[in-house]
């Protein structure tokens, strides 16, 4: 075995990886080769102090702010039109929902009972669409309202959060020159 | 309570939070928060950028523990991102190095991270020292300082390294041999300046 050869299985030879053979081989140029036993006794120093660099710790309040930012994130997530309908000190939503809804209920009833004249296409070909759509009003209003609120704080809150890198992608993003 | 929970492996605990048990998420934080701390921080060389990297990884956890399958150990897993995560913000770092020495109108080559807090005084200690060992894996190029940091630093298996990294076992074998290498002698130049 030549310094180049050596070389090439340091590492195996260190981590005791080598076949008998080889092992023997390395082991008779180490003792003939004062290069190649000083570069292994200096790289396994190296490597023990490596393992034994002094190991940092997160600040104390790590797990606080973590979770300071889960719950902001969760906030965005929850629907806040159920909450505040759940929530009967805020009736003032509630009126201003039951308006709506009436609101809409004449809207359709309108539309489906008073004829249309001739002279109002445009707007009876509305109405001939709307009413299907304000029999469900409370669920759609309540998706769109939710859709609204949450698309406009996601925008303003940690928007790199929602790209998620995990392993699938690592190969391509990792194996770069070799 | 707390004796409890220490009896769950990593893969039963994300099995609970994938179930709704937010304790088992803590659980996992507690755990993960320092060893990924020591991976970063040895890759970035910056506790603040660290501190934020890991902080990232685990709302990741948070928000894409659904996408863990048990296919794979959960800290493969977790350092993969981890390893995504601060893969990133090395390049970001570098770049905003890069900006700074321009406008500042050096033309320096050289832009790796300067290291804040280096010494260039030789640690008594030891052989090397942790500044001067920091200052080579900073110099290291980054196929090489991954593989180094995460088996000599983290003592992980080449098998798990190579699902990490997304590589085959024989180039994290050659991965490590060479930055082992490359690593002697970019000590071996600190010590000689
Ligand atoms: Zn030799």
């Amino acid at each position: 075995m030549d310094c180049y050869s050596f070389d090439r299985i340091i590492s195996d030879y260190i981590d005791a990886n080598l076949n008998v053979k080889l092992r023997q081989e390395a082991n008779e140029h180490i003792s003939v080769c004062p290069r190649c036993k000083e570069k292994l006794s200096d790289l396994k120093s190296i490597l023990s102090e490596l393992s034994s660099l002094p190991c940092r710790e997160t600040r104390p309040d790590f797990e606080s702010r973590l979770m300071d930012r889960i719950n902001q994130t969760k906030e965005q997530k929850e629907s806040r039109f159920i909450r505040v309908f759940q929530d009967y000190s805020r009736p003032i939503s509630v009126i201003a929902a039951v308006m709506l809804l009436v609101a809409t209920s004449i809207f359709v009833y309108t539309s489906v009972v008073i004829p249309n004249s001739p002279g109002s296409i445009p707007s009876a070909e509305i109405r001939s669409v709307e009413p299907k759509k304000s029999m469900t009003m409370p669920a759609t209003t309540a998706a769109n309202v939710r859709s609204t609120l949450v698309s406009t704080t996601n925008e303003s809150n940690h928007p790199d959060t929602n790209k998620v890198e995990t392993p699938n992608y690592n190969k391509q993003i990792m194996m770069v020159n070799e | 309570m707390e004796r409890e929970k220490i009896k769950y492996t990593d893969e039963e605990l994300v099995k609970r939070f994938q179930d709704g048990d937010e304790r088992a998420y803590i659980e996992l934080v507690k755990r993960y928060k320092d060893r990924l701390l020591n991976f970063v921080y040895r890759y970035l060389n910056s506790f603040e950028q660290s501190e934020d990297v890991v902080q990232d990884t685990l709302m990741k956890l948070y928000t894409s523990a659904h996408m863990y399958r048990e296919i794979a150990k959960f800290s493969t897993w977790i350092f993969t991102i981890a390893a995504n995560l601060a893969k990133s913000e090395l390049r970001r770092l570098k770049r905003r190095r890069v900006i700074s020495i321009h406008s500042m109108g050096f033309d320096d080559k050289e832009y790796e991270i300067p290291s804040v807090d280096y010494d260039p005084a030789k640690e008594t200690t030891s052989n090397y020292g942790e500044k001067q060992i920091q200052q080579a894996i900073d110099t290291l190029p980054d196929q090489f300082k991954t593989v180094i940091i995460l088996r000599e630093v983290q003592q992980l298996s080449y098998e798990e390294i190579s699902q990490i990294l997304g590589i085959s076992i024989g180039t994290v074998k050659s991965r490590i041999n060479r930055g082992r290498l490359r690593l002697q002698k970019l000590l071996k130049e600190l010590k000689e300046q």
